[in-house]
């Protein structure tokens, strides 16, 4: 049997699949390994964003223009993410798919992290955006065509996460 | 300069192009002078209209973007001059009507009111075309600028508040799929 596709792969190929054009982001280590990809590929769009709100209010004005986006973004800045998501994206039917490279669980170094990783489903759960997270590679393309698919169906947020048991835990560094 | 003569003269400048207004007033007054398609109004998510026309003009290359943001909403946001020069769209135009308070929560001073200039921000920011305004005229003359020249353009036009039009009662669902449909079918 083959060996599926590295995750990030995966993910490039789903959002290709999908015209997804316009990628604001703020850096995460587990996003990282798809949107460094990206920025080298010139049917993709990069825009580092200062402010992961911001990256949602980017991806807003690209859909009312009529493009397509995916925002990346770590699990400790999701937090900033909520107004943008409850009073723009949500009140005006716009679909911002999320992917968020989730700090906070196993092999979590850093403290700090894990009440925003323990929070996220819940605050997902109360803006009823849905939420899903590939555990094992082979799944990753599923999940992630049928979140984009669903996002753009529903014209509301979906979201992605990424856990370390799929694209490894970050390692403290000196 | 009043908030409804500076919008009129950015109506005055435009046919089709995209108007991204701010929550409040600028939402108010825009639709009070000129509801049109490509009027893209907010109610909410205070802060976020320059990176929604950043994202807008992103999308869109060929038409200039305008944005009427205003000063306490850019003070949110500041991290978003810095995202517009790194990004440099040559079609945005990013106004902050600037009237030197919260108006929508009871006029209190925001930090404009306290030293802090929005043009001098937008500079150190590294956006390449700066104007600060305090007349019609200037604004009239900083606006054909924007229109005629690339930019990205921030425009920081010191209005003053003399409250604004009537409330209108839209659909912010119903106005994003109009404001879209003036770029795809």
């Amino acid at each position: 049997m083959a060996d599926a596709m590295a995750w990030y792969d995966s993910v490039i190929q789903s959002l290709r699949d999908h015209d997804i054009w316009l990628v604001p982001y703020v850096p995460d280590a587990a996003g990282w390994n798809v949107v460094r990809r990206l920025e080298q590929d010139p049917a993709f769009l990069t825009v580092p964003s200062a402010r992961e709100e911001e990256a949602v209010g980017i991806a807003a004005g690209a859909y009312a223009a009529g493009k397509r986006s995916a925002v990346f973004m770590q699990s400790s800045g999701f937090g900033n993410t909520v107004n943008g998501l409850a009073q723009l994206a949500i009140s005006h039917r716009i679909p911002v798919p999320l992917f968020i490279g989730m700090r906070g669980g196993l092999g979590e170094f850093n403290s700090v992290q894990v009440p925003a990783a323990q929070a996220i489903p819940r605050v997902l759960d109360a803006l009823n955006i849905q939420h899903y997270a590939p555990d094992r590679e082979e799944d990753v393309s599923k999940v992630v065509d049928g979140a984009i698919e669903l996002c753009y169906a529903a014209r509301y947020p979906v979201a992605v996460l990424f856990y370390s048991g799929l694209v490894g835990a970050k390692r403290a560094t000196s | 300069m009043l908030r409804r003569e500076a919008l009129r003269a950015l109506l005055d400048r435009v046919t089709t192009e995209p108007i991204v207004a701010n929550l409040g007033s600028a939402t108010f007054d825009l639709y009070a002078a000129e509801d049109r398609p490509a009027n893209f109004y907010t109610s909410g998510a205070m802060g976020l209209v320059s990176s929604v026309g950043l994202g807008v003009a992103l999308a869109a290359p060929d038409r200039k973007v305008f944005v009427a943001d205003g000063d306490g909403s850019i003070l949110m946001n500041l991290g978003s001059l810095a995202t517009i020069a790194r990004m440099g769209p040559a079609n945005l135009v990013h106004i902050v009507l600037d009237n030197h308070q919260w108006a929508e929560t009871g006029g209190q001073p925001t930090h404009t009111a306290a030293g802090t200039d929005l043009a001098e921000v937008a500079k150190g920011a590294g956006i390449p075309h700066v104007a600060a305004v305090t007349t019609l005229e200037g604004l009239e003359e900083a606006l054909d600028r924007a229109v005629a020249e690339d930019g990205p353009w921030c425009i920081v036009a010191e209005i003053e508040e003399t409250g604004h039009g009537p409330r209108p009662i839209f659909n912010p669902e119903e106005n994003l799929l109009i404001f879209r449909r003036t770029f795809v079918p």
